[in-house]
């Protein structure tokens, strides 16, 4: 069953997330009233947050998600982790 | 740089957002220059942001019963509800060189002479970084932008005597921003110009291209036959279709 996780960026946009978290995360997916360039890179930014252990801690997936190559705008690759941490706590 | 500044022709929401992508990908290819564009639209509409859930944002019974057109952009940010007459849209489609390539500056920039026209008929209204118009009583509008290789296209919609409650009726708002109180309160703080101005919609549209020509060297220009097919072709391959619009 998707699981769900937001976060509101102080003085930014909301970021969404919903996974399915077994052993792994899985089915990842990214939404929000962000900006992101190029658009393209979303995809990039699940595949990231995919795969990794339920129990992984905020700074690894800080720093998958850090090395997409895009721009986040309106968020920092620590709001997507925290909103990610939201949905397989 | 040298404007093209186009105010006719009304458009339907998916050929509206499909000339969008169409006039930037024209100034990439240098087809066409610098150009603004003012919208005429021709019916409600609900323009979802691109990395929206269209479930998420909106009500989706009520469009879907009162056959209000829900389009998702080309580009990020926020949903709107927009009625023709109601609300105010402009385009601009620049060369990245034209463009301040700070993301924040470059809002402030693109917006700043709009503010000055607002100021001009009276309109107390001020830039809130990153993306929104704020007036004291609340948000009047705000912007988003796409950042192609050749091109920046930047739009804004601002409430000129917009239907407040019926937008709350169209717009779901977030489950996130109703449990931060000071959030919510903020996010339904709408403020219409019609509050601050006697001035007509038409005069405001021409206070904005006067606010412009005073910003930047202008001429009138309208849209080519080809480059208006070109929109409906790319409407109905893309902007029209439920799997774009309802792809997340």
């Amino acid at each position: 069953m998707a699981q769900h996780g937001t976060v509101k960026v102080p003085d930014g946009k909301l970021v969404s997330v919903s996974l399915t978290a077994n052993d792994r995360i899985t089915s990842v997916r990214v939404t929000g009233d962000f900006f992101l360039e190029p658009p393209e890179a979303r995809p990039h930014l699940e595949r990231a947050i995919e795969g990794h252990p339920v129990d992984v801690d905020a700074a690894t997936l800080r720093e998958a998600i850090a090395d997409v190559d895009a721009r986040l705008i309106g968020f920092e690759a620590r709001d997507l982790a925290a909103a990610t941490m939201e949905a397989i706590a | 740089m040298t404007l093209r500044v186009i105010t006719d022709g009304t458009y339907s929401e998916p050929v509206q957002q499909a000339l969008e992508r169409v006039l930037a990908d024209k100034v990439a290819a240098g087809d066409i220059g610098p150009t603004l564009r003012v919208w005429y639209r021709d019916a409600p509409a609900v323009p979802i942001g691109r990395f929206q859930s269209y479930e998420d944002e909106v009500a989706t019974d009520y469009v879907e019963r009162h056959d209000i057109d829900v389009v998702r952009r080309a580009t990020g940010g926020g949903a709107m509800y927009v009625e023709p007459g109601a609300v105010l849209t402009y385009s601009l489609y620049l060369p990245p060189e034209d463009v301040p390539d700070d993301v924040a500056d470059s809002y402030v920039y693109l917006d700043q002479w709009a503010i000055d026209a607002l100021q001009a008929v009276g309109i107390d209204a001020s830039y809130e970084p990153l993306n929104d118009i704020v007036h004291a009583d609340g948000k009047l509008g705000g912007a988003a932008q796409l950042r192609t290789d050749g091109a920046v296209l930047h739009h804004t919609t601002m409430s000129y005597d917009l239907d407040i409650e019926r937008m709350l009726r169209v717009l779901r708002i977030g489950e996130e921003k109703l449990s931060d109180k000071a959030v919510a309160s903020a996010e339904k703080r709408v403020a219409v110009m019609t509050d601050h101005t006697d001035a007509s919609r038409a005069t405001i549209v021409d206070a904005l291209v006067a606010a412009i020509g005073d910003t930047f060297e202008t001429r009138r220009g309208s849209l080519s036959a080809a480059t208006r097919e070109a929109a409906r072709t790319l409407a109905a391959e893309q902007f029209d279709t439920a799997a774009w619009t309802r792809k997340l």
